[in-house]
């Protein structure tokens, strides 16, 4: 065996053997691919049986790397294993499977065992410092979802935006925009933007994710920003659990998510949504908030809040086996999986009779978007929402 | 509401439960870091990941009982039922 893996079956020995001498399985319930695929090389359980293999010298990453990348990275499986959701807090041992598949990821691409359309996505991620999301995609580029808004540049407090956001779904940020401002809570832009380096660090381009965030933290203490609000789930994720093992006590920006932060403001009054929107809706737990973050009684406080809407509200622990599709590269490299899982996701939206899908993470957005049109179900996303609702949609 | 590297990496003091049990949190309880220095080593825990652990199995067991449970039984009967 290589001795690079032989060091990653070292590291990741006790938690493999953990989940393999357990075999319980329920992980394979909430598995957004499991569930629409049933393929038990591409279970958490099979993730890590690998590295079990990996350890008495019967398989090499090339052999599996490919199962890898049928994971969307939500974070529903390590939740529901008992070794998480219930000794996880004893032990200060817990399940860590989307850790395990990213270190997979990596090992691969260490080894040259490139995913083909991961590849080109991080080449193209790495010329551009933004993810090609879309046609025209440049540094250039970034701020153009703020124009007109008289937005400064730097300062203490700024806001990130997603490179889906920026490029494809630009209403999003002004939205956020927008509703910041009619509450006077002060921000501004950041002054050299770069891709945040999650996308990369999930597909195992991790020396480029790491670039990416050496980039992005020194254009901040550049420009003495002390605090990042983040719209994006993903980004969210990128800014409290990567940035702090690439960087440890150094990291000291702190992060704040917007969905948190418009919840405050409306529950201080500084916020009041008035005007009445008729939609029927449901939301969509979007995983990185609900299921490895648990926020989910944020983006409720906010739809509650908004006149007119009727709510048909599905609670966060049913939500823990939904799924977009979007997250984890899948969508770059199984563009058919994820609009299987997002087609799922819509279907049990079209059981409540809703005519509108409410979500908070703009790569959930687009996959669902699609599924929604063959059950004319519309997507809308939330702070979109709350800035129509508060007379100051974009 | 927000993350701040220090905060979420700063456990609060523990206060000893049991002879093998230490609490950082009310109503949350630990084992004795001591005790997992040589066969499993503990993992990097941030506050937040501690307490999403705790509310999403307090959320799961309220769940499973709503869609599950019809009625409380305690221990007792369940005993009498056996030995009947």
């Amino acid at each position: 065996m290589p001795d690079p893996e032989k060091r990653f079956a070292e590291e990741w020995r006790d938690a493999a053997y953990n989940c393999f001498s357990s075999g319980h399985k329920f992980c394979r319930e909430v598995c957004p691919v499991m569930q629409v695929t049933g393929n038990e090389s591409w279970s958490p359980t099979a993730f890590h049986a690998n590295v079990v293999a990996m350890e008495q010298g019967s398989l090499e990453v090339a052999d599996v790397a490919a199962d890898y990348v049928n994971c969307t990275g939500c974070g529903a499986c390590e939740l529901r294993c008992p070794n998480s959701l219930f000794t996880g807090d004893f032990y200060r041992f817990r399940t860590r499977t989307v850790d395990l598949v990213k270190g997979v990821r990596s090992l691969a691409v260490r080894q040259e065992v490139h995913q083909p359309a991961w590849r080109r996505w991080n080449e193209l991620t790495a010329e551009r410092t933004h993810e090609p999301v879309a046609d025209g995609v440049s540094q250039e580029r970034v701020r153009d979802w703020a124009q007109g808004l008289d937005l400064t540049v730097g300062g203490e407090t700024i806001l990130f935006v997603d490179c889906e956001a920026a490029f494809y779904r630009p209403s999003v940020p002004r939205s956020v925009a927008c509703v910041l401002g009619l509450a006077g809570y002060g921000f501004g832009l950041m002054n050299e933007q770069w891709c945040c380096g999650g996308p990369a660090a999930e597909m195992g381009y991790e020396e480029q994710a790491r670039r990416f965030a050496e980039h992005n933290l020194a254009d901040w203490r550049a420009s003495g920003v002390r605090r990042v609000l983040v719209l994006d789930p993903h980004d969210y994720i990128t800014f409290t659990e990567d940035y702090p093992k690439y960087f440890g006590e150094a990291f000291d920006i702190e992060v704040v998510l917007v969905v948190e932060l418009l919840a405050a403001l409306i529950r201080e009054g500084r916020l009041a949504p008035h005007v009445p929107v008729e939609r029927t809706v449901t939301y969509h737990d979007p995983c990185r908030l609900n299921k490895r973050k648990g926020i989910w009684q944020e983006p409720r406080e906010i739809l509650r809040a908004i006149p007119g809407l009727t709510f048909h509200d599905v609670d966060r622990v049913s939500q823990w086996s939904y799924c977009s599709g979007a997250g984890g590269g899948l969508a770059v490299e199984k563009p058919e999986l994820t609009a299987k899982i997002s087609e799922m996701r819509m279907g049990k939206a079209a059981e409540l009779g809703v005519d509108t899908l409410v979500t908070a993470c703009p790569w959930a957005e687009r996959p669902l978007t699609a599924a929604g049109e063959a059950r004319s179900i519309g997507v809308v996303d939330l702070h979109e929402l709350l800035a129509e609702s508060l007379g100051v949609a974009p | 509401m927000s993350y701040r590297y220090r905060d979420e990496m700063t456990p609060p003091p523990p206060e000893r439960a049991s002879e093998v049990a230490v609490t950082r949190f009310e109503h949350v309880y630990e084992v004795d870091p001591a005790l997992m220095t040589e066969h499993v080593t503990q993992q990097t825990f941030p506050n937040w990941d501690t307490l999403r652990l705790v509310r999403s199995r307090a959320g799961h067991l309220a769940w499973m009982h709503a869609h599950f449970a019809d009625k409380v039984v305690s221990g007792e009967e369940l005993l009498d039922d056996l030995d009947r």
